[in-house]
């Protein structure tokens, strides 16, 4: 069934349960009383990249933290409705967030290496899943750098600190970091703001090669990237899921007007 | 007014001049008062280790007497238009060496006497004479040049001595308790014989003894006033006018030497501060385990875990007051709560045999570091919640998103991030708490404790045991000094070594941190 080919399009609303990686059913959410996210329904494709456009404080950011529940982590997150990985309702108070996370990696704007050394950022996660042994860490680290396209340049180095990479180098290591836990999906939120033109490519070439592995979710400012790397793109527009349907239609022919507005510069 | 007054005088720019230069002028002042105090500790410190020359001094008496004696000058000052010399002196009345104040118009003479020596006892004491002769068992006088010869000689005595006691008699002594403890009878012939044997080896113990104290030395005092001083006794005999400056300057070294790793003799007066430096690095060493932990685990109990509110707060605003509360209030404190409170509940549970004599409820070396681990703890948590609060938010969520919860986010990325500040409230506290002394005479310094808290008697370290302090041998020391010049030396040398001590452990503390800050700050 995975064996589509790449201009065959999934229908979306009626993705079959085995070919979605990530469902959201009704999904709101509020900082205290700010409301952010408004009755989100959508389903994420298995071992596509999709994308989240919109304007700066719309939202992509904390749908995507959702998804791997970082918004855990400010005390004044509610929220309601449901998201499903496989069979599980991930937002569940019985919901192992540890375990959730090392299948659900996220890649954030600034790359944020470990004041450590590379082979130590890259087993951060090995570690605390309790693998010790030597050997298997070893192979983890090279494959996990080898996915990230990163082994190359610094196999000789392992030990040196991450401090020392540059931009694009830090920001393949987290990838890498994050891959070494063989994760189901990939979030990456702006991944490549932060980073020059060149490496942003370099990156944009990772993802189209890491799609295979994983689902990729990206979140991005960047116009021409979302239709460069994704196959899918959904549209918010503060809070509220506006549009979403494959990039090439979104991209040419939007259906709604808001998004013709943002897609065309009208505003952000 | 006086704002207003350079207002009308002075320009704006004059007047920023005005104040930068003032403050210029106060903080160069403040240094140059700390610099000359740490000069006046340095010089008066060190010049207590610099063999002061032996001198003959002639002088007229207030009483009009003419006395010539050998003597140090320890010390010298003006007072009014006299100059006043402590003067550290051996004469007929008193052979041992004392002091006191002689002005300079009393002095006829004083020049360096070659022939006359500053011989130390092993108690402590000193005579300024001159050695004339080595007198042998049989009082006959042999050339002074033999005394090395004559020394050894003294030396092996004392050698047979120490091991037919520690040997011979002590095993004796041993088989009796044994026998003693078997209930055997006063009567018994084992019991006879083993009295019989103890007699007769404590009989040549005692010759050995008065053979060993037949052998001396005959000094003769600059008055002509001649005595003799039993060789075994004698520590060290240093012909300090002789002495050149390389000379000198090995015998400085040495004393400093001894100064560090020799016991205190006649009451702190004289001798080494061995025992209070360890003390005091011991005490400061098991203050700064104990503080470290829990100021660290308070620390991020309040960052990282404990909500928001008014309570923390709280919390905090007590925690940063306790930093100012007078340390004395800590000794008390440490007193009634942890030696009394906590040692006196633990003596009534499990020591109870032996009341009402104390066995944990006493002042010792453990509650004082326990006193001083919470008279520091406010600084240790201020200063890691600083470096906590810097930790970058980012590095976080990278640690919770490879699926780390809350305790190893701390563990492994938070906590090593902080160390750097961490470590800065650890010296904070080592230099506040090596630098104490109040509160530590309540809870377990003392000016002299009999044994180290560390030996090597089972089980090794023992935490109850009062202990000797630098501070406290200072502030001992300062009450003597009125009085008594030479224990004023030895007080500036102690001082001088507290610096030190303080200094070191800053600096190893400062280093680790750079180290750290190296490895954690550079992003
Ligand atoms: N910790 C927070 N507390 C309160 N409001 C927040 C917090 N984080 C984000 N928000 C708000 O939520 C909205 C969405 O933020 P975000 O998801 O970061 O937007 P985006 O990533 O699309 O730029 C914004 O309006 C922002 O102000
Ligand atoms: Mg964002």
């Amino acid at each position: 069934m995975l064996t589509l080919f790449d201009h065959e399009y999934l229908d979306l609303d009626n993705l079959s349960d085995d070919l979605t990686a990530i469902r959201v059913e009704n999904l709101s959410l509020q900082f205290g009383t700010k409301h952010v996210l408004e009755n989100i329904s959508m389903r994420v494709p298995k071992n596509r990249v999709t994308a989240f456009i919109g304007q700066s404080g719309c939202g992509k950011s904390t749908l995507i933290s959702a998804f791997n529940r970082m918004n855990d982590l400010n005390p004044h997150c509610r929220y309601q409705g449901q998201i499903f990985i496989g069979q599980r309702d991930i937002t569940h108070k019985k919901q192992n967030v540890s375990e959730l996370r090392t299948q659900v990696g996220m890649v954030f704007q600034r790359p944020n290496p470990f004041p450590m050394s590379i082979y130590d950022n890259v087993c951060y996660g090995l570690k605390l899943q309790g693998i010790k042994v030597r050997r298997q860490l070893d192979d983890a680290v090279e494959s996990a750098l080898k996915d990230a396209a990163l082994w190359k340049e610094v196999k000789d180095r392992l030990f040196d600190s991450a401090a020392i990479l540059s931009g694009g180098q830090q920001q393949r290591l987290v990838i890498a970091r994050a891959l070494a836990l063989k994760p189901d999906i990939l979030l990456l939120d702006e991944p490549t703001s932060a980073l020059d033109p060149l490496t942003t490519l370099y990156i944009e070439e990772l993802i189209a090669e890491l799609k295979s592995r994983c689902t990729i979710i990206i979140v991005t400012h960047n116009m021409q990237q979302a239709a460069r790397v994704s196959d899918y793109t959904a549209f918010l527009h503060q809070g509220r899921l506006i549009e979403y349907s494959d990039s090439d239609t979104l991209f040419t022919t939007p259906q709604q007007k808001q998004t013709e507005d943002y897609i065309t510069g009208r505003y952000g | 007014m006086i704002s207003n007054l350079l207002k009308r005088l002075l320009s704006s720019g004059q007047r920023q001049a005005f104040f930068i230069g003032a403050g210029a002028f106060f903080t160069g002042v403040l240094l140059l008062a700390m610099v000359s105090i740490v000069m006046l500790i340095a010089a008066r410190g060190g010049g207590y280790f610099w063999p002061k020359e032996v001198q003959r001094v002639e002088y007229i008496s207030p009483q009009g007497q003419a006395r010539v004696v050998f003597g140090q000058i320890e010390s010298e000052y003006q007072q009014e238009d006299t100059r006043v010399y402590w003067l550290y002196y051996s004469d007929a009345a008193s052979p041992f060496a004392h002091q006191s104040l002689i002005e300079e118009s009393w002095m006829q003479s004083a020049r360096p006497a070659k022939n006359a020596a500053r011989i130390a006892l092993k108690d402590g004491r000193v005579m300024l004479a001159e050695p004339v002769s080595v007198m042998l068992p049989d009082d006959a006088p042999v050339s002074i040049l033999r005394l090395d010869a004559v020394r050894d000689k003294v030396a092996t005595i004392e050698q047979r001595i120490a091991e037919l006691r520690e040997n011979v008699l002590s095993d004796i002594h041993l088989q009796l308790t044994e026998l003693d403890s078997r209930q055997v009878s006063d009567a018994a012939p084992a019991r006879a014989r083993l009295n019989q044997a103890f007699d007769k080896w404590h009989a040549q113990v005692l010759a050995l003894e008065s053979q060993r104290d037949s052998y001396r030395m005959q000094v003769r005092l600059a008055d002509g006033y001649e005595t003799t001083l039993p060789l075994n006794t004698l520590y060290s005999i240093d012909y300090t006018s002789r002495l050149s400056f390389a000379e000198k300057l090995t015998v400085a070294v040495k004393r400093v030497g001894r100064f560090l790793s020799e016991s205190p003799k006649q009451a702190n007066t004289a001798g080494g501060v061995f025992p209070a430096l360890f003390g005091t690095v011991l005490m400061v060493f098991l203050m700064t385990i104990i503080v470290a932990p829990f100021g660290v685990m308070a620390a991020v109990y309040l960052n990282e875990y404990a909500a928001d509110t008014t309570l923390t707060s709280v919390i905090r605003i007590c925690v940063s007051n306790m930093a100012g509360v007078p340390s004395i209030v800590y000794g008390v404190f440490g007193l009634g709560f942890f030696i009394y409170g906590v040692g006196g509940s633990l003596d009534a549970l499990f020591f109870r045999d032996t009341l009402p004599a104390p066995t944990m409820g006493t002042p010792g070396v453990f509650w004082a570091a326990l006193t001083m681990a919470i008279l520091t703890l406010p600084v240790v948590i201020v200063a890691t919640e600083e470096g906590l609060r810097n930790v970058p938010q980012d590095l976080k969520a990278g640690s919770y998103a490879l699926g780390a919860t809350k305790a190893e986010t701390v563990w492994h990325t938070i906590l090593p991030m902080a160390s750097p500040g961490i470590m800065t409230g650890v010296i904070l506290a080592i230099a506040r708490a090596a630098g104490e002394v109040a509160p530590l005479m309540l809870v377990g310094a003392v000016k002299f404790a009999p044994n180290l808290p560390i030996d090597g008697e089972f089980p090794y370290l023992h935490l109850e045991r009062q202990f000797m302090h630098l501070g406290v041998l200072i502030y001992d020391g300062a009450f003597h000094s009125q009085t008594d010049a030479k224990s004023a030396s030895m007080m500036f040398a102690a001082c001088l070594l507290l610096l030190v001590v303080v200094f070191i452990l800053n600096i190893l503390a400062v280093l680790l941190r750079s180290r750290l800050r190296r490895r954690y700050e550079k992003r």
